[in-house]
């Protein structure tokens, strides 16, 4: 079996393309879409929180103390402290697109960034307690 | 003489596996930014594509089911089921095209799908253990770094294809 062949040049050009092109159209689709922050304990929702107040703060959920969030200025949020071994959650950084998700799982908390507008999908079809 | 190529398989097995913790390591240690929530960038999944390329597939769910272990015992129960599902996803997709396309592909491709199916492998089980986490924001991010690391995988591998047949495995 050789290294490198040239027809492994469209294959990896393609896949390229197609990880553009789905980035792309995510972003177009996306880009000024009023958001907000669902925080899931144990996959269940359990608190959504306002991203585009201009505000910054720190927060804990009643759930799991040992994970505190930050709401940055920016209108985004991240993981600022956790006792879990590894910090992926921490690593995760600032979340502010639809979509984007971290999550400390050895906390089993999870954040996932949807959109505002309640009846628009299936996001939040989860009733908060 | 058969005796003792199986006992270089089985050393050779051992060396991966330990290079595999190190990367893994390694890879924790480096601070390197998360690509999706609960996947990481697969270092050591290396060493597994190794021992697909020169000892074989029984050695290769070997050493992910070992890698797997490892993970369990070190960081928990979820990170052992992750480890061991992009592992096997990434030992399925690897072995099909090493069956269907056998020597006409090449190092380089089976290493980038070999690191593609890795990240898609642990996206799938985050996905399951956490239901609804998982958007499509994170394909083009997991598709990149797959080529990415897959290609640098290859470039490794072509390093160390001279000193493994100086082994006699083949």
């Amino acid at each position: 079996m050789r290294f490198f062949k040239k027809s492994d040049i469209p294959v990896i050009a393609g896949i390229l393309l197609i990880s553009l092109a789905l980035w792309g159209w995510y972003r177009i689709s996306y880009l000024d879409t009023p958001v907000v922050a669902a925080i899931y304990y144990d996959s269940e929702l359990v608190e959504v929180v306002e991203l585009n107040l201009n505000t910054e703060k720190e927060f804990r959920i009643k759930q799991q103390p040992d994970v505190v969030f930050k709401l940055h200025k920016d209108g985004s949020i991240s993981f600022l402290k956790s006792d879990c071994k590894d910090r992926l959650c921490i690593r995760s950084g600032r979340l502010k697109t639809v979509g984007q998700s971290a999550a400390c799982l050895p906390n089993k908390v999870s954040v996932k960034i949807i959109r505002k507008n309640k009846n628009a999908d299936h996001d939040l079809d989860i009733v908060i307690r | 003489m058969a005796v003792s190529k199986k006992i270089i398989r089985v050393v050779f097995t051992g060396l991966l596996f330990a290079a595999a913790i190190v990367l893994s390591i390694a890879e924790n240690s480096l601070q390197i930014p998360v690509l999706a929530p609960g996947v990481k960038l697969g270092l050591a999944n290396v060493m597994v594509m190794y021992a697909l390329f020169f000892l074989g597939k029984r050695y290769a769910l070997l050493l992910a089911a070992l890698k797997a272990v490892f993970a369990l015992i070190t960081r928990g129960a979820v990170a052992g089921i992750l480890s061991l599902c992009g592992g096997l996803a990434s030992i399925l997709v690897m072995a099909l095209l090493l069956a269907f396309f056998g020597e006409r592909m090449s190092y380089l491709i089976v290493s980038i799908f070999g690191a593609i199916s890795h990240n898609l492998g642990q996206l799938a089980a985050v996905s399951v253990i956490y239901t609804g986490l998982v958007a499509l924001v994170h394909l083009p991010v997991l598709l990149v770094a797959g080529v990415v690391t897959g290609a640098a995988t290859a470039v490794l591998l072509k390093f160390l294809i001279p000193a493994v047949n100086r082994l006699g495995l083949k």
